[in-house]
């Protein structure tokens, strides 16, 4: 109600004051903070979630997805997959410029697909699996791919940040990451490194209602104690990477929101069948049923993290495409576990090494050493290796740790391929653990385009990992980000990422 | 004073050395930086290709003479997580440190000169309890605690000045008190103790002897003897404060060399943690070398041969 005679009021001032105003535009601003510095604003070398966040107000791509993870028109009106699954017809929205006058048409997304798939940047070969861009006409384009690509349009929308041809000739990369030009929602103001990226609303964007502020400002805070500070002073108006323990800080402040969630990562640990693997008791499936079961996750999660962490039952994450519910995660039952290691032939135990990557992660060494005294219960004596991260990462096949180790993956695509493949496909950097099952079942979800076909897959493959497990699950952690109650419109997905360009502040 | 000179720039190349061997030597101790440079999902071709840009490939020996031959011709590298000229991002970020370093040394002369003065003079004084207090404040409080209660005091609790940033003079002030305490911890005691041991000293009694005045003793005998170590220890504790900042930084996201360096460390971008090191150790040598220079106009007694 207030805000309603606020805004009457201020609707009858802007009036009053100027006769003749007509859509000024948005109002107000917004301060964003980043827990550290965008390694690029262009974003095929933005290399982490927090650089694609910063980018991401700049550009528009093809297709984008909703917050239940549905592909929508962006700057394609409408798409056709060719039969065979390998090509892609766009046909392009007209009347978009980019911020520098330049016009969006089929050009455009030729250059973006060279420009983007430089050897040169992080992300090449995200575009470089498409092997042709052609133009059929100024608003109508055809992309190729080598062989059928489910994700394919999932990367589209959130990887392909559409470029300006005659601009990207003119400046080339470096010169395009200092100043910055797209067709998105604000347009590039400033940057000054380390301290903070200004924005501004783009006055010609193309979207009706959209952005919701005049200005947007992110700022760089990498202690998450001032990130506190500055979201309780109202210096900032959206805060992330908090922690349990800070945000109780926020309870009962009324001018500040707490939002919590589960973040797209898993935390596991991994048993290996390769390098110093072969040979080791946990060839056995009953081994490593065992495993599961005797580690206390509920108890972890309770006195580790507060609570503030979900158990998992596999790779496949709730938000995940083909998520399973009806699979419960393994229970914590000691008795169940050791007269299963009886059976394989280990009712004495085993010893055995595990790596844990100090500091890593949140909480990690201590996650660890409960993981080892739980599992000292059924009698498998664990050796917890403790290694830097230069070092517990520096070999294939983790090859410096094993043969147990814990880890963790998260991904932003709403669907968990990438970390199976980078896992369980032979060959791969970090891929401790083959299976020739679940090779053949993810080799299927790679290359079925047709979205309930490849969630039916994926529930079986949950099913085959949760039978022959590769890995004991452990959990999926709480994310907690504040924000200013002057906020609306502000909702972080699952992998930390947001949209801001809907995104309005009252204040 | 020509060959004192030229030994003393002997050395510091000798010193500038070990260091670089040093730090070259101890990031790589730490491992291999590939995998935490690159992306997860990247190719094995992708990896080798990257490890091959930054010469992870090549053995210790062949990557440190690549790294000294580059040095010398005056190029400190390419940042691996940012692809900038390591250079660029120093002098980008030199600045803010700079402004905090003299901030907070300003600071802390204002306040320990007088203060230091004062309480050597007129021992056991309110004034002397309140500079022994501060003496040793200022050696016993940790800068981090001080820095998250200034922020919660003085931003959150009582919204009078920024609780981060780099935005004019008001935001200066918290990081630059929160770095200035043990400095001005230091001088105190420094200044106190000098005073009192020129106090005793037989020129003093003469002057006093001889019916000077007690300003006139002050200014002309006591102050300038108590200079001359006051010199060193300023460049020892300037050289501090543009090296030991890192977590002060850090906490007020004061975008200076000290926030740089600490994002470095934790990307294991070793050609930045190199570049960085190397650019502070070379600022430290040359400022004790004027450190030195100084003390010979401070105190015509000391002469180089």
């Amino acid at each position: 109600m207030l805000r309603r005679l606020v805004l009457i009021a201020v609707l009858l001032l802007s009036v009053g004051i100027t006769a003749s105003a007509q859509d000024s535009g948005p109002t107000g601003e917004l301060v964003v903070a980043l827990p550290n510095d965008p390694t690029s604003l262009f974003p095929p070398r933005g290399a982490d979630i927090t650089a694609g966040n910063a980018a991401r107000p700049l550009y528009n791509s093809l297709v984008r997805l909703t917050a239940e993870n549905e592909l929508e028109p962006e700057l394609a009106l409408s798409w056709e997959i060719s039969e065979d699954g390998t090509a892609y017809t766009f046909v392009l929205r007209e009347g978009v410029v980019f911020h520098n006058g330049e016009p969006f048409n089929a050009d455009s997304v030729v250059a973006t697909w060279t420009y983007s798939a430089d050897p040169s940047n992080d992300y090449a070969q995200d575009f470089a699996k498409v092997t042709a861009v052609e133009v059929i006409d100024e608003y109508t384009v055809r992309m190729v791919t080598a062989a059928p690509d489910p994700i394919f349009l999932t990367q589209l929308a959130t990887g392909w940040s559409m470029l300006p041809p005659a601009y990207m000739d003119e400046v080339g990369i470096e010169g395009f990451e200092q100043a910055p030009i797209g067709t998105g929602p604000f347009r590039f103001v400033e940057r000054i490194a380390g301290d903070r990226i200004v924005m501004e609303a783009n006055p010609d964007y193309w979207e009706e209602g959209r952005p919701g502020v005049a200005s947007l400002t992110f700022r760089i805070i990498s202690d998450p104690t001032t990130r506190l500070a500055a979201i309780q002073t109202g210096e900032v108006d959206i805060v992330n990477r908090l922690s349990a323990d800070l945000v109780t800080v926020l309870e009962g402040n009324d001018d500040v929101e707490i939002i919590s969630y589960a973040n797209d990562r898993v935390y596991y640990v991994a048993f290996k069948n390769v390098g110093n693997g072969v040979g080791t008791p946990l060839e056995d499936v009953r081994v490593r049923q065992a495993l599961n079961l005797a580690v206390n996750r509920q108890g972890i999660i309770d006195a580790i993290f507060g609570g503030q962490a979900a158990l998992v039952t596999g790779f496949v994450m709730p938000t995940n495409l083909g998520y399973d519910d009806s699979i419960e995660p393994y229970a914590y039952n000691p008795e169940e576990a050791q007269a299963l290691l009886a059976e394989a032939g280990y009712a004495e135990g085993f010893s055995i090494s595990m790596g844990c990557p100090t500091d890593a992660y949140l909480n990690i060494n201590e996650v660890c050493l409960a993981i080892q005294r739980d599992l000292s219960a059924i009698g498998v004596d664990v050796t917890v290796e403790f290694k830097t991260s230069n070092s517990f990462w520096s070999q294939p096949q983790y090859g410096a740790v094993g043969p147990m180790y814990v880890d963790s993956w998260s991904t932003n695509l709403g669907e968990a391929i990438n970390r199976l493949q980078g896992a369980l496909i032979p060959g791969n950097y970090y891929t401790g653990w083959e299976d020739d099952d679940l090779v053949a079942l993810i080799r299927e979800i790679e290359t079925t385009v047709d979205r309930e076909a490849r969630a039916e897959l994926y529930r079986d493959l949950q099913r085959m990992m949760y039978d022959n497990p590769p890995f004991i699950y452990l959990y999926q952690p709480f994310a907690f980000e504040a924000v200013r109650s002057t906020v609306e419109g502000y909702a972080p997905l699952p992998n930390e990422g947001y949209d801001l360009s809907v995104v309005t502040n009252a204040e | 004073m020509l060959r004192y000179l030229i030994f003393r720039l002997l050395q510091s190349a000798a010193l500038l050395f070990g260091i670089l061997v040093l730090v070259f030597m101890m990031v790589r101790v730490t491992g291999d930086p590939v995998s935490l440079l690159i992306s997860r999902e990247a190719t094995n071709e992708q990896r080798e290709a990257f490890s091959a840009l930054y010469g992870f490939d090549r053995p210790l020996h062949e990557q440190f003479l690549r790294y000294m031959g580059n040095l010398l011709q005056g190029d400190l590298d390419q940042s691996q997580s940012l692809g900038l000229p390591n250079l660029d991002l120093i002098l980008q970020r030199l600045p803010a440190t700079i402004e905090l370093a003299f901030g907070s040394l300003i600071l802390a002369l204002s306040v320990a000169v007088p203060l230091g003065i004062a309480s050597g003079m007129y021992r056991n004084s309110l004034l002397d309890l309140l500079a022994r207090t501060l003496g040793l404040a200022g050696q016993t409080i940790p800068s981090y605690w001080l820095a998250m209660i200034l922020i919660l005091v003085f931003a959150v609790n009582l919204n009078l000045l920024p609780s981060f940033g780099r935005d004019g003079f008001r935001s200066l002030i918290l990081p630059a008190v929160a770095l200035a305490l043990a400095q001005t911890g230091q001088l105190v005691r420094l200044i106190r103790a000098s005073v009192i041991e020129v106090k005793q000293e037989n020129y003093i009694r003469t002057a006093h002897a001889k019916g000077l005045s007690a300003r006139t003793i002050s200014w002309n005998h006591i102050l300038p003897n108590v200079l001359v170590p006051l010199i060193s220890v300023v460049g020892v504790q300037f050289t501090y404060l543009l090296g030991g900042s890192v977590y002060i930084e850090t906490v007020f996201s004061w975008p200076g060399l000290g926030s740089l360096l600490n994002t470095a460390i934790n990307g294991s971008d070793f050609a930045l943690v190199q570049a960085i090191t190397i650019f502070l150790a070379t600022f430290v040598i040359a400022v004790n070398f004027l450190t030195d220079l100084l003390y010979t106009w401070a105190d015509p007694r000391i002469r180089y041969n």
